[in-house]
């Protein structure tokens, strides 16, 4: 038996975890029987509107992790300080000229100086670093409160920008040849940072955030509901609008951002970077530079995701735990894969949402399913669904 | 339902007298002991710590606005029996490990200065309780679990003293109310969605679905949970439905009772399912909220969520209490989100903790001699009316909760302040400083202070 054992482990364990899995599938299969087709089709639906939320910010994750090896845990508050700064242009019917002027400034300081500070001694640089400026703080501002999403689109863009450029120059930078994981920890000490300067700007109470709004109503767009569909499921099921476009804005995102990574040379510079970044700078490539369009980069992805869960939700500090929610989905989808990211983020979303119509009452949803299945998979695929298998040569 | 009108009408009364009311500067409400010891040149401090920027941030943050004001307003007419007011703060973020931290660096480096501390969470009350009882330092806390107040086994009055009733017997006195209002609420059945721990999962213990069992009012054995990051709760809300639920009860905060209520409008179903909850979701910031979605009547969505309100509320400004704070609102220039249920309590909880000192103080002779134990033989026997009445401190006979709440129910008020309003047409829109609109919040008191059922077991 012993001697049996040891040379079919292999078979017998894998026999073990799909055995696992049909015991699970089972067990939902008959947690779902007694439900309405209605209710299966909505959680469904539910699922995989947040799900694409969830890979959207997974995909600011993925973007740092792919370029940089850093698992970034201040993403969480990349979001909260994306989202904020999109309220304050937003919601603010007259911006402050100087307060724009600032941020404009401060923008195109950071990008012209992302090689070297040096760049400022040449006399085109700087004429660029102003015109940007001047053009930056003209979009901000210009026209009435009916300018507002030209103003806010604007100034969260050069907000993310200049939250990613800072980080990347200021905590990242100085790190590049320590080991890994001294810049992993750094991350946590940046969410910190953001955390404070959150509290200190924009204070603690929720904020409204208005744009998913019917301008006719005042107020939330309604949702679509499956009327024609009732009989046929025993119920009615609805697709909310809000989650439907903060869904199609992630899809664009992952599509810009595939396109981005295949076919453009900075795209393909990162992939390098990420391979080796000794050997990318060996071959030519500016590895600083390409760091900080990264860190930029996931910035504003971080921001885009802030502004539509604060959209849906309200905007406070609790947007920050979302990135927690998103880990298994990153994990799942491979640390590495863009695509892998919508995938992971889309799972975890429908995983969660039939959790929590099986069991709602032990938080099986949120705090169980994902990670079972998020278990199930790296058991047989360690580097998730699309991620990229490492061989290591001695 | 006549119940309903005759208060709303009482409401008209109220808020058309708040118009009235004249600028002068409104007196210090309470009534409080007068300082037999001259306390000069000594320094007496408040000593809190909570969750300010963590998930229940929006809801308590303006505690530290308003024990700043209150401060200020003390240290500028002389100080408490002449000693000069502080105060001390940390920032504990919701996390247990930095409230265990923060409350070992307060014992730590305050030590024998600290004998009053103000809390407000359930889980810091649970996770501190029987270390303040070691150390003898009194707590006034702005929640109300029973573990924290009376142990596990429910029967052990602790270091605590909450300025609310438990949440288990809010949870009963609503079932009363349901039982009591069958026009509004028949047949009615009541299911828990609500945020987990210690505050959101206060009220489904088995006694109180029992006691509700009893009154004839059905509880649902499975409470929905969901979690403050939640966009989408369509799951949970449909679940409590498909099991029966006629009434959804909930014990969350500001987007909490939002989003159940803007699911419902959703789903069509706002008529058909009632929405109540613990006194938290009669806050400004659930009416802000809640303005999100409206119903199909055009009003906000939280319009007629029920609720318990075992203290005075903003809108009651015949009452010396509100217009007090009020006019330190509005002196102080606070935001209107801070204009929230935390920002009135908490002037409420440092008038508690200033009474306690100055009755301590005047039995023991001195700030220095005055302990823990004083403080908390002061607060038991204490039967004192919170700022002229904005609550009643009454803790005697072991209680370490409110004995006392009444039921409201959140509305919007309408163009004249006279009452609520029905629809767009008559109310009250203010503008929101981004072109668009904002309803203006009000919460409708619908019965008189009444004793809560004790059901701690």
């Amino acid at each position: 038996m012993t001697e049996f054992i040891r040379a079919n482990k292999r078979q017998l364990t894998w026999a073990l975890y799909l055995a696992a899995a049909v015991a699970l599938l089972l067990f939902v299969g008959d947690q779902l029987a007694g439900k309405k087709a209605a209710r299966i089709v909505q959680t469904l639906i539910s699922g995989l509107l947040v799900g694409g939320v969830y890979g959207l910010v997974a995909l600011g994750i993925v973007v740092i992790n792919k370029a940089s090896g850093v698992f970034n845990f201040a993403h969480g508050w990349m979001m909260v300080v994306g989202g904020m700064i999109f309220w304050s242009f937003f919601t603010v019917s007259e911006i402050s000229i100087p307060g724009a002027l600032l941020l404009s400034a401060a923008t195109m300081l950071m990008v012209m100086t992302t090689a070297s500070y040096k760049a400022l001694l040449q006399r085109r640089n700087l004429l660029t670093a102003l015109g940007g400026s001047l053009l930056l703080c003209l979009l901000m501002t210009i026209g009435g409160s009916d300018w507002q999403w030209l103003h806010a689109l604007t100034g969260t863009a050069a907000g993310a920008v200049l939250t990613g450029l800072a980080v990347e120059r200021f905590a990242i930078r100085p790190l590049i040849g320590q080991p890994l994981f001294t810049a992993v920890l750094m991350t946590l000490a940046v969410a910190e940072v953001l955390h404070g300067i959150t509290q200190i700007v924009w204070g603690t109470v929720e904020l409204n955030l208005p744009i998913f709004v019917d301008p006719a109503t005042n107020s939330r767009f309604k949702p679509i509901r499956l009327d024609a569909f009732r009989e046929a499921l025993g119920g009615i099921a609805i697709i909310r609008v809000e989650l439907v476009i903060a869904f199609v804005l992630a899809i664009l995102a992952f599509i810009g951002f595939i396109l981005f990574f295949r076919y453009t040379s900075v795209g393909l510079a990162m992939r390098a970077t990420s391979e080796d970044q000794q050997l990318a700078q060996a071959v030519g490539l500016r590895v600083r530079v390409i760091l900080a369009i990264t860190w930029a980069a996931a910035a504003f992805l971080a921001s885009i995701a802030g502004v539509l869960q604060g959209g849906a939700v309200g905007l406070s500090l609790n947007i920050s735990f979302v990135a927690l929610r998103v880990f298994p989905a990153v994990l799942l989808g491979g640390l590495e894969s863009v695509s892998g990211a919508l995938v992971g983020g889309i799972i975890i979303g429908i995983v969660e949402q039939f959790g929590t119509l099986i069991n709602s009452s032990e938080q099986a949803g949120t705090n169980l399913a994902p990670y079972v299945v998020l278990m199930l998979v790296l058991v047989i695929r360690p580097d998730g669904l699309f991620g990229e298998k490492r061989i290591e040569r001695i | 339902m006549k119940k309903l009108f005759t208060l709303l009408a009482l409401l008209t009364l109220v808020t058309g007298g708040a118009l009235s009311l004249a600028q002068d500067m409104v007196e210090y409400p309470s009534d409080m002991t007068e300082c037999q010891v001259d306390l000069t040149g000594e320094t007496f401090s408040i000593y809190h710590f909570g969750d300010l920027s963590g998930p229940n941030a929006f809801i308590t943050q303006p505690i530290v606005a308003a024990v700043t004001d209150a401060v200020n307003f003390w240290n500028s007419r002389g100080g408490v029996c002449g000693a000069e007011l502080a105060q001390v703060y940390e920032d504990t973020g919701g996390n247990l490990e930095a409230t265990q931290s923060t409350y070992d660096r307060f014992t730590s480096e305050y030590g024998d200065d600290l004998d009053i501390l103000l809390l407000y969470s359930s889980n810091d009350g649970e996770l501190l309780r029987e270390q303040l009882a070691e150390d003898e330092i009194v707590s006034v806390i702005a929640a109300g679990s029973i573990e924290s107040l009376y142990g596990e086994d429910g029967q052990t009055p602790g270091w605590l003293f909450a300025s609310n009733p438990l949440y288990i017997n809010q949870f009963g006195f609503f079932c009363q109310f349901v039982a009591a209002s069958p026009e509004i609420f028949p047949d009615p059945v009541i299911g828990f969605v609500t945020w987990p721990g210690a505050f959101g999962l206060a009220g489904t213990e088995p006694a109180a679905a029992e006691y509700c069992a009893g009154l004839g009012v059905e509880v649902l054995p499975n409470p929905q949970i969901f979690l403050p990051t939640d966009s989408d709760i369509l799951t949970q809300v449909q679940n409590a439905i498909d099991e029966g639920a006629n009434i959804l009860y909930t014990n969350s905060l500001a987007t909490g009772p939002a989003l159940i209520a803007g699911t419902l409008v959703d789903l069509g179903m706002e008529d058909d399912i009632k929405l109540g909850g613990v006194n938290w979701v009669m806050d400004t910031s659930v009416g802000l909220l809640g303005q999100r979605v409206l119903r199909p009547n055009g009003l906000p969505s939280v319009d007629g969520m029920f609720g318990g309100m075992p203290f005075l509320w903003w809108t009651e400004l015949q009452h010396p209490a509100i217009q007090f704070v009020t006019q330190q609102f509005t002196a102080n220039q606070r935001s209107p989100v801070e204009q929230n249920i935390a920002y009135l309590l908490s002037w409420g909880m440092v008038d508690a903790i200033i009474e306690t000192v100055i009755r301590s103080v005047n039995t023991v002779g001195s700030l220095d001699a005055m302990t823990g134990a004083d403080a908390k033989a002061v607060i038991e026997s204490m039967d004192y009316a919170v700022l002229g009445g904005l609550l009643q401190q009454h803790f005697a006979e072991g209680m370490r909760d409110a004995t006392h709440n009444r039921m409201a129910v959140m509305k919007f008020a309408n163009a004249t302040l006279t009452g609520p309003a029905t629809g767009p047409e008559d109310a009250l829109l203010m503008p929101d400083g981004s072109g668009g609109q904002l309803y203006v919040p009000l919460v409708v008191p619908l019965t008189d202070f009444m004793p809560v059922p004790q059901l701690r077991g």
